[in-house]
């Protein structure tokens, strides 16, 4: 029998990695969407023949419940977010709605109109903040710094609560960062291809950064979703960090990126104070060994192979625009 | 200059006991009330001039803005919150809407209009759910294992985010247990006395129980709100444990109470599957030692002495007249 799977957040960069990859595995794929006066299919355009497209909203329940009943879903996948970590401070209130009260509103759903459906939420590093050791395993304390980071500790909790109790299906994948050319331009990543490859093209000259010494574990997005479609395929629900359990510096993804196009980048970043964070979280570097062991999962990605292919991304979508803009006049 | 101060849920045990002591100090105090009990407005008028009732919501950004451009408070005392814990499983999302979200509402409210006001936010050792080192102190990781201590453990981490990075002075108290007469009737220990006060004047005759061999940690509100104000006279804002230290059963509050008007509780107790929580909560011991240290408070009420005073005061209540007054 052919699986039925509900995304949230489909039109975001995990949401279009693993409707692909369910696709691929020949599940029928039904995708919460947001009206918006602005397309915001970009990420699906190539698969949205293929998957149903059903409007609604994390912040009202009644058209969740709807969602729901019209799926029919065996396997749901909350990656739904407010997911900008910087934002999450001038949006503190509308965070906490999406993130945390969006994720309860959505279990209340999956009881009343989806009872043995499974449930992936989308849980964060950015939970363990300030962090207690390192690395991170599922039973580090958290000790989250931002409103993003205090909402996705919520979504964690109710996620396990409604698990302990009432016997759901529900597991969390606590994901460390994880990059794609699909990652929106305000992540820093993204930003840094975006820039090398308009820095390369001509059209900019500068790429104004926040702290360059911000460590971080830097996965593959699309290796990430497999991890995710294997939790719900256990036959317990559990918790599980999904890492590369490699880190490294912003400056070092700049020096990759910006060589990998034959530039230095000490000549083209500029450190710019407002894109410094309130309160930098520490060290964020994730252990999956749990995952690896239990569920056979290991990222394919190497940090090089990632950035590189962030470039080339940015490079082979830009290059059309320089060649456009390069025969008019300035 | 006279201290202002704006309290949430000041209709509620919480906010009459720091009502009273604020007033009581000399503050002008602004109590936002929501669907206050008619005892709670008839008593009002003892408070004269220094108290204000304002109408304001937690889930009401607008209202918040508007309490808190009224009060100009120099301190405010989130107490406000759906405070049962098996009602969040009942309604988990708008338990999350007040006490979690409604928090972010207050947060940007003060930090829009009064940034400089001293904030109390009132967090709860439910946070430390089960299997949490015994006792639980200020570093002890939380486990919340309801909907409802999950809500208190998003305020509480976002009370310290916005200390941390906008550097307001906003604190937590995880506050264990901490009992009144004017406890709600749906609190486990207010259930107890109520009934032996029925039970004793013919009025009932057994008292329903969950899990009689749960243990808490057991105060006297009126004890705490004294910890909540002293918090905000510190110089520095910083969360602190606010417990006793002494753990008791429901049977040892059972067996206090009722032998208080000369009964046995074993003859009117009995348990009731339906008043078990779907997940209950270990052992809730906490350890209060930076609060007596830093900000030099203490317990004064003893449990039996806790236990007693509701049972008189249930006595009173239900021997009125005209029957006891009921919201």
């Amino acid at each position: 029998m052919t699986k039925r799977a509900l995304i949230t957040g489909i039109t975001g960069q995990d949401g279009s990695y693993l409707a692909e990859l369910l696709l691929d595995k020949g599940y029928e794929v039904s995708g919460l969407v947001r009206r918006s006066s602005t397309d915001t299919r970009e990420r699906i355009a190539h698969i949205v023949p293929r998957v149903h497209l059903i409007p609604g909203d994390m912040s009202d329940q009644g058209s969740l419940i709807d969602v729901m009943a019209e799926a029919q879903p065996d396997e749901v996948y909350n990656l739904a977010a407010q997911s900008f970590v910087g934002d999450s401070w001038k949006q503190a209130l509308y965070t906490g709605d999406v993130d945390a009260l969006g994720v309860t509103r959505l279990l209340e759903a999956i009881r009343r109109k989806a009872p043995s459906a499974r449930f992936y939420q989308a849980s964060s590093s950015e939970m363990f903040g300030k962090v207690r050791e390192v690395p991170q395993v599922e039973t580090t304390p958290f000790h989250p710094r931002s409103p993003y980071g205090v909402a996705k500790v919520y979504g964690y909790f109710i996620t396990l609560n409604y698990r302990e109790s009432f016997g759901m299906h529900a597991s969390n994948g606590i994901l460390f960062n994880h990059e794609s050319p699909r990652r929106g331009i305000e992540f820093v990543t993204r930003k840094i291809t975006d820039g090398v490859a308009k820095i390369k093209l001509g059209l900019a000259d500068e790429l104004r950064l926040g702290n360059l010494d911000s460590q971080r574990d830097w996965g593959f997005a699309g290796d990430y979703v497999e991890m995710m479609w294997l939790m719900l395929q256990q036959d317990e629900p559990d918790d599980y960090v999904v890492a590369t359990g490699v880190m490294h510096t912003v400056r070092q993804f700049c020096e990759i990126a910006f060589a990998h196009v034959g530039l230095d980048y000490e000549q083209f970043v500029v450190v710019d104070d407002r894109f410094v964070r309130p309160a930098e979280v520490d060290l964020l570097l994730g252990d999956s060994a749990k995952a690896k062991r239990v569920l056979g999962w290991e990222p394919k990605v190497s940090f090089n192979a990632l950035v590189e292919l962030m470039v080339d991304a940015d490079m082979e979508r830009l290059a059309p625009i320089a060649a456009a803009g390069a025969s008019e006049p300035r | 200059m006279t201290t202002r101060a704006l309290i949430t849920g000041a209709a509620g045990q919480d906010g009459t006991y720091l009502t009273e002591l604020l007033i009581g100090k000399g503050y002008e105090v602004y109590g936002v009330i929501g669907p206050a009990p008619g005892a709670f407005r008839d008593g009002i008028g003892r408070w004269g001039e220094a108290y204000t009732v304002l109408s304001a919501d937690l889930t009401d950004m607008e209202s918040l803005l508007r309490a808190v451009e009224v009060s100009r408070p120099d301190e405010v005392y989130n107490l406000a919150a759906q405070s049962s814990v098996g009602g969040s499983w009942v309604d988990a999302v708008t338990t999350t809407e007040v006490n979690a979200v409604g928090v972010v509402r207050l947060l940007e409210a003060v930090r829009q209009t009064a940034p400089q006001a001293h904030v109390f936010q009132a967090a709860s050792a439910e946070m430390f759910g089960n299997g949490a080192e015994v006792p639980q102190r200020e570093s002890t990781p939380l486990r919340p294992h309801s909907p409802y201590a999950a809500t208190k453990a998003y305020a509480f981490h976002i009370a310290r985010s916005y200390r941390e990075s906008y550097g307001m002075h906003v604190s937590s108290g995880i506050m264990f247990n901490h009992e009144s007469p004017l406890r709600g009737m749906q609190f486990v220990t207010r259930k107890i006395t109520n009934t032996v006060a029925r039970i004793k004047l013919g009025l009932a005759d057994e008292l329903c129980l969950g899990n009689l061999d749960a243990k808490r940690d057991w105060g006297f509100a009126g004890d705490y709100v004294e910890a909540m104000r002293l918090m905000l006279q510190s110089a520095e804002a910083d969360d602190y444990v606010i417990a006793t230290g002494e753990v008791h059963t429901v049977r040892d509050f059972c067996e206090t109470a009722f032998s208080h008007v000369g009964l046995d509780w074993r003859r009117y107790v009995r348990t009731d599957e339906a008043s078990m929580r779907p997940v209950d909560v270990d052992v809730l011991c906490g350890d209060s030692s930076k609060a007596r240290r830093l900000l030099g408070w203490e317990p004064k009420v003893r449990f039996e002495e806790l236990a007693a005073m509701m049972v008189d005061a249930d006595m009173q209540l239900e021997s009125q007249a005209d029957g006891p007054v009921r919201s």
